[in-house]
């Protein structure tokens, strides 16, 4: 119960100190060393900037210092992080660099274009944002935007060679082959005619020259032919509902019965035959 | 295979004619009724690939299946001929007439079982 009641006591009694910069200037010189701008600044905590962008040139040096100090007691602090952030809004680009603060809080930054450092990040025609980030313990952190730089333009950053692959990718457009049409009905009817008109060729033919079929329905051969007209119609029956476990089961079952009709059957037949 | 020629012929007569005449009057009822149905299956395969050649092959596995439905029987009833024709004894000594005709029904019964599985 006293819990969050200590926790308030400590976040009171943490509240730390303010940091401050002091006589911060930024100076930019051409090669020869004249100074082309000068300006003191005012670092602002809230979002304001400097008066207008910042140019440089091709072969021009900005030089940035200031000392950081705590703001009651104007004592120069060493923080222990002090970076200069310059941010691309246009692309995301951004490039930070720290910045040496000496031990009494004085704090120097060059900024020599004819040699560019590599942490400058790919530059457009957009200016970039420049920022003060400070940070130490026991204080509170300072993210300051400074002022707006331009610089000449670099090539822009690499492309990923995998880039494309995180877009959206151009629609497929399938090409399906057309329906197969199924042809004219007269044309089906007349030939399914002829297809069928074998079975009358064949019916006339066995007609002149059927061989006598005396033993057909004796009693040794009918369960054979029977059995044979059993498979052609489980056959059709599969065809037309059954399965394929259903007829191999079926199909087996009669396979084993026609086995022994036929033996019967084919035997009686060669007895006959050889005798 | 074939049946020997007739002896005695005018020679003015076709060969064709004679070979016809020779058929008929020299081969056995029995091989008469399987020739016949040989040459219903020629008929039938034939005409369906005429029919696939002229109009549409659209149902295509129809077609495969009912042409080698007529294929396959015929094979099986130009092999049961042979072995069951009784001048071709001295070749299949071991194939008894009964014993081709079992082959020849075990023989349709698979190809139809198979035909069946494809005409879908």
């Amino acid at each position: 119960m006293f819990y969050p009641l200590a926790l308030l006591l400590l976040a009171v009694t943490a509240q730390a100190s303010v940091l401050t910069l002091k006589s911060p200037r930024f100076v930019v010189s051409d090669s020869t060393g004249n100074q082309l701008r000068a300006e003191p600044y005012v670092p602002a905590l809230v979002n304001t900037r400097a008066s207008s962008p910042v140019k440089l040139g091709a072969r021009e040096n900005l030089k940035i210092t200031f000392q950081v100090v705590d703001k009651e007691d104007e004592k120069g602090v060493q923080p222990h992080q002090t970076f200069i952030r310059f941010y691309d809004e246009s692309t995301g680009e951004e490039g930070i660099q720290p910045v040496r603060v000496t031990p009494g809080g004085k704090a120097k930054f060059d900024l020599n274009l004819s040699k560019p450092p590599l942490y400058l990040p790919p530059t457009s025609d957009e200016p970039l944002k420049v920022s003060l980030i400070i940070g130490t313990p026991n204080y509170d952190p300072i993210s300051a935007p400074l002022f707006d730089l331009v610089l000449p333009r670099s090539q822009p950053a690499p492309v990923h060679p995998d880039e494309a692959v995180f877009h959206p990718r151009p629609e497929l457009q399938h090409t399906f082959r057309p329906e197969q049409k199924v042809p004219n009905k007269f044309i089906s009817l007349v030939f399914s005619g002829i297809a069928l008109a074998p079975w009358f060729v064949l019916l006339g033919l066995w007609s002149q020259v059927a061989p006598r079929a005396t033993g057909l329905f004796s009693p040794s051969i009918l369960p054979f032919i029977a059995s044979l007209g059993a498979f052609e119609v489980l056959l059709f029956t599969y065809w037309v509902k059954l399965r394929l476990g259903d007829v191999l089961l079926y199909g087996g079952i009669l396979g084993v019965v026609t086995v022994f009709t036929g033996r019967r059957a084919l035997s009686s037949i060669a007895a006959k035959r050889t005798q | 295979m074939a049946p020997t020629k007739a002896p005695a012929a005018p020679s003015s007569q076709n060969p064709v004619v004679l070979l016809w005449k020779a058929y008929n009057q020299q081969t056995p009822d029995r091989l008469k009724f399987i020739d016949a149905f040989l040459f219903f299956l020629m008929l039938s395969g034939i005409i369906q690939f005429a029919y696939c050649v002229l109009v549409t092959n659209y149902p295509y596995n129809a077609f495969l299946s009912g042409f080698a439905s007529t294929v396959g029987q015929f094979v099986l009833a130009a092999s049961l001929r042979s072995q069951v024709n009784p001048q071709n004894k001295d070749e299949f000594k071991e194939v008894s007439p009964e014993r081709a005709f079992a082959d020849f029904a075990l023989g349709s019964i698979v190809l139809h079982f198979f035909v069946y599985n494809f005409l879908g």
